[in-house]
């Protein structure tokens, strides 16, 4: 290839515009807005006024232990739930298999806004249709919205549901890249098709569910919309807060842009951790 | 028509040469083939002289113009890709056409050269149709048809063959032959393919690492090959190398005698001077330079391991005393039913040990 | 019937079995969605089971667009989806088009940087672009906030360099060869090429843009500026409010994406699952 930098950056500039303004300084801005105190004007450099907060905010912690609570128990659950919808999507004994895969497939189009007041509805105390069932077979019905352990139930239950399809698709794909003679020369080896899936299929699926799990790891980290409008504002008496909302309560609810900025930088902590550990994970045997 | 001069050139990738300075005088209307095995050089010096690489060092001149910092569409050039390259959105007509059409050539003068090109190419029926629905062929017509279109003064080819059938390749060869001979324009074409390189070339470039081996008609190269390694590319199958040393010299040349074979002697002219005796060289002797016993220069005993019989002639694949393996081509009536033969040495070329030509 | 196709046959009841009574629940927050959208207030909340469709959908319309303006609001949103989609693919495939296909100084950074900084939680960024835009541009409660800010996604960046990059160099070559200009290879050869992967991107970008919530929410506060989610979710929680109204919007948000999902599935799929195979 020839150097070409003017047509290429003729090409580029426009994007790296957007991308500069609204992308890189931000991440920048942000990290020395955490520096500084906020609610006095003029802003004023104090670098240990919202870190040295946060570290002794029992608000901060109940939010970093409700979204870490969040991500140890859902993320393992649809992930595993996904192998289990991708493999069986798979399968060529499936018939009717477009309307499986709608089933699973259609709820990654739904809007956070949409599917957030469904559920509202449908886990209501007295007239939702979860307890209406419960009760038909029953059951005590549950009060899924003045009492906390339902109520992260309900979140983890819904953020599951909305996208447990979008990561089939994705492990759909992977399955979908392993060559079909691969099987074929296990079944003719005697191999049995547990042991197949167990010994062939994870192992080469091991990258996507990886890079999956931190999709959903960093996706989950940073809830917002479902305890915003499903549990209200992280009810019950901010048992479902999560990081996202705390960001927002402090950011935009009381203007604290500093401490907002700092609880970000904890989020971007977290993500550039667990990005380390996918990155070692998925590194290439030497 | 122009010729192309490449002078000193020089490629390099960051630190890494590729093109170690290659000097090749191209002369108007020559059809020259750059040959030599993957890795050689062969298609960066192409792509070099396009235009679609730049030159790290030296000039590249067409038509007596410096080259170098010319847009490839401007250099009288036009190119035949190996995969074709056609655009497979487009019809047949409308990947002729599209160069002439983006650069807002007028109209009536590109409907007459896409016309003419179709017509000399003979592809006239399939206008309306897309790359997918041509055979290989096809394709190539097409890909060759968009060079004819922009009716260059240079036509570059990168191995435009090497995706077609064996016998596709044949037909193809000889079309690019006629279409020579009927545009009259300068050739450059690229391929790892020795015997394209001598049933089309006017002049043949040999590459190997980087360097230009030698430059020279077809049959110069296969008669008076400059190095070892042309030697056993030119030709097919290959030259046979057997391990030899320096036994004196006489009136008539050098005295040489084969490894394994103390009583065989086998005298070369020299022009040059002469190895100190003792020292090891190289003699190579092309399969069809084999004869019955007695009938050339020296008679050697080998042992048949297979014989491949091809029809008219056979290749034998036989070992000699000293374990070397060599093959000898001879009619098929000839093919002896015996394991272990004698065969004489009818013509032989030798070379030093760094691979150089000793004449 | 032979011992291995019994076989085969018992395990594909199996697989039916276990499936579809998942695929059952996983349908029936939608279903439901559709059978709340079409009952009056009073049917949704009374005691009784109804798990069919009643024909109440158009007065819970009528009733959405006395507590809000939600018509209005769909314009809003459409419109902003569509400019957004558009300038996204351009802005996107152009960049992705430089990276695959040119050779030039600092390119080498810019991937590092874009790659870098993939995944960092978009909450880093909110509060500093929400100043920006807000104070510094006093841009809050314009189209353009809604538009030009979430125009850094970089997913098409990386989407368009992966296609462009899988076509044959060659292509490029040979019309470069005929003095074809670079942005008219770009337009003309590359990006007739990358249809199916423009389609899957624009599909992807439509939806996110679509149902964008938290940055629209905090950027267009105002009632008319508002996107059709924002509307919509300031309705939730509120007493006095339709929910059969709330259920007639959300139904309006989904179904149109659904449509567009069974028809261009392929794409859909497509665009989604290019994220992992990189």
């Amino acid at each position: 290839m020839r150097t070409q930098n003017a047509t290429a950056y003729r090409f580029l500039t426009p994007y790296l515009l957007v991308f500069a303004v609204f992308w890189i300084w931000p991440i920048v801005s942000s990290f020395l807005i955490s520096f500084q105190a906020t609610r006095t004007v003029p802003w004023r450099f104090a670098p240990t006024f919202n870190w040295g907060r946060l570290i002794g905010d029992p608000a901060f912690y109940n939010a970093l232990k409700n979204t870490l609570l969040i991500l140890v128990i859902q993320v393992p659950v649809m992930i595993s739930l996904a192998i289990v919808m991708a493999v069986l999507l798979n399968s060529p004994l499936l018939k009717a298999r477009g309307l499986y895969r709608f089933a699973f497939f259609a709820p990654v189009v739904v809007g956070e806004v949409a599917y957030s007041a469904v559920f509202r509805l449908m886990f209501s105390l007295d007239f939702g249709i979860v307890n209406k069932l419960l009760e038909s077979v029953g059951l005590a019905k549950i009060d899924w919205f003045s009492n906390v352990t339902p109520a992260m139930a309900l979140i983890m239950i819904a953020v599951t549901w909305r996208w447990a399809g979008y990561n089939a698709i994705l492990i759909l794909a992977g399955l979908q890249s392993i060559p079909e003679d691969v099987y074929e020369a296990a079944t003719l080896d005697r191999v049995s098709k547990l042991k197949q899936f167990l010994y062939i299929t994870l192992p080469l699926l091991k990258p996507v569910i990886v890079f999956c799990a931190v999709l959903s790891i960093i996706g989950t980290m940073q809830l917002f919309t479902e305890p915003f409008l499903i549990t209200e504002r992280g009810g019950p008496g901010g048992g479902t807060e999560t990081l996202g909302l705390l960001l927002y309560r402090q950011g935009f609810r009381s203007l604290n842009f500093g401490y907002a900025s700092a609880v970000a930088y904890t989020m971007a902590g977290l993500a550039i951790a667990i990005t380390l550990v996918q990155l070692w994970l998925t590194r290439e045997p030497k | 028509m122009a010729a192309v001069t490449l002078t000193n050139v020089v490629k390099r990738f960051g630190v890494f040469e590729v093109v170690h300075g290659a000097n090749i005088d191209i002369a108007d209307g020559e059809f020259v083939v750059f040959v030599g095995p993957s890795g050689c050089g062969k298609s960066t010096l192409l792509r070099m002289i396009a235009g679609l690489e730049d030159i790290s060092g030296g000039d590249i001149a067409i038509g007596g113009k410096v080259m170098n910092d010319v847009e490839p569409a401007d250099r009288g050039i036009a190119m035949v890709f190996q995969s074709y390259a056609l655009y497979p959105h487009m019809t047949v007509e409308q990947n002729l056409s599209f160069g002439l059409r983006m650069n807002g050539n007028p109209k009536p003068d590109t409907e007459r050269r896409v016309k003419r090109a179709a017509e000399i190419l003979r592809i006239d029926e399939l206008m309306q149709r897309r790359p997918k629905q041509l055979s290989g062929g096809q394709r190539q017509r097409v890909a060759i048809g968009r060079a004819i279109v922009r009716e260059p003064q240079v036509f570059l080819f990168d191995e435009p063959l090497s995706n077609l059938d064996a016998e596709l390749r044949v037909q193809m060869r000889v079309e690019i032959s006629r279409l020579h001979k009927e545009l009259g324009v300068t050739m450059i074409y690229v391929t790892h393919d020795q015997t394209e390189a001598m049933t089309l070339a006017d002049r043949i470039v040999v590459l190997k690492g980087g360097n230009v081996e030698q430059i020279g008609r077809p049959l110069d190269l296969y008669n008076d090959p400059t190095n070892r390694f042309v030697a056993g590319f030119i030709g097919s199958p290959k030259m046979n190398f057997i391990k030899a040393r320096i036994v004196g010299r006489d009136a008539r040349g050098v005295v040489v005698e084969l490894a394994g074979e103390e009583k065989t002697r086998i005298v070369q002219p020299l022009a040059g001077a002469a190895p100190e005796p003792g020292s090891k060289v190289v003699v190579g002797v092309r399969p069809e330079h084999f004869g019955n016993a007695g009938e050339g220069d020296a008679d050697i005993a080998v042992a048949i391991d297979v014989v491949e019989h091809l029809g008219g002639t056979s290749f034998l694949y036989a070992k000699t005393a000293n374990g070397e393996d060599v093959v000898i081509q001879r009619d098929a009536a000839k093919v002896p039913d015996t394991s272990e033969i004698i065969v004489s040495i009818r013509k032989s070329y030798l070379f030093d040990e760094k691979g150089l030509r000793l004449r | 019937m032979t011992s291995r196709s019994q076989a085969r046959l018992g395990r594909s009841v199996l697989l039916h079995l276990f499936l579809t009574p998942l695929a059952l629940v996983w349908l029936f927050p939608l279903w439901m969605m559709v059978v709340f959208s079409t009952m009056p207030d009073n049917g949704i909340f009374s005691p009784g089971i109804e798990l069919l469709p009643h024909d109440n959908f158009l007065d819970n319309v009528a009733n959405l667009q006395r507590d809000t303006n939600f018509i209005g609001a769909i314009g809003i949103s459409v419109a902003v989806a569509v400019t957004y989609t558009v300038l996204s693919v351009l802005l996107t495939s152009m960049a992705g088009w430089a990276l695959a296909r040119y050779e030039f100084h600092g390119k080498g950074a810019v991937v590092a940087i874009i790659f870098g900084t993939i995944t960092l939680p978009y909450a880093v960024v909110l509060i500093p672009q929400f100043i920006m835009v807000a104070r510094d541009f006093a841009l809050a409660n314009t189209w353009i906030a809604l538009i030009v800010p979430p125009l850094f996604n970089s997913l098409g960046v990386l989407f368009m360099r992966q296609a462009f990059s899988m076509m044959p160099a060659e292509l490029f070559d040979a019309a470069r060869v005929e003095g074809v200009k670079e942005w008219r290879i770009f337009l003309f050869v590359a990006l007739p090429l990358a249809r199916p992967m423009l389609a899957a991107l624009a599909i992807i970008l439509f939806l996110a843009s679509w149902n964008n919530y938290l940055w629209p929410l905090l950027i267009n506060s105002q009632p008319g500026a508002m996107t059709a989610p924002v509307a919509l979710g300031t309705l939730i929680g509120l007493t006095k409010v339709s929910w059969g109204g709330i259920m007639a919007g959300a139904v309006m948000l989904t179904v149109p994406m659904l449509i567009v999902f069974v028809l261009l599935q392929r794409h859909f799929i497509a665009g989604i699952a290019a994220g992992a195979v990189k």
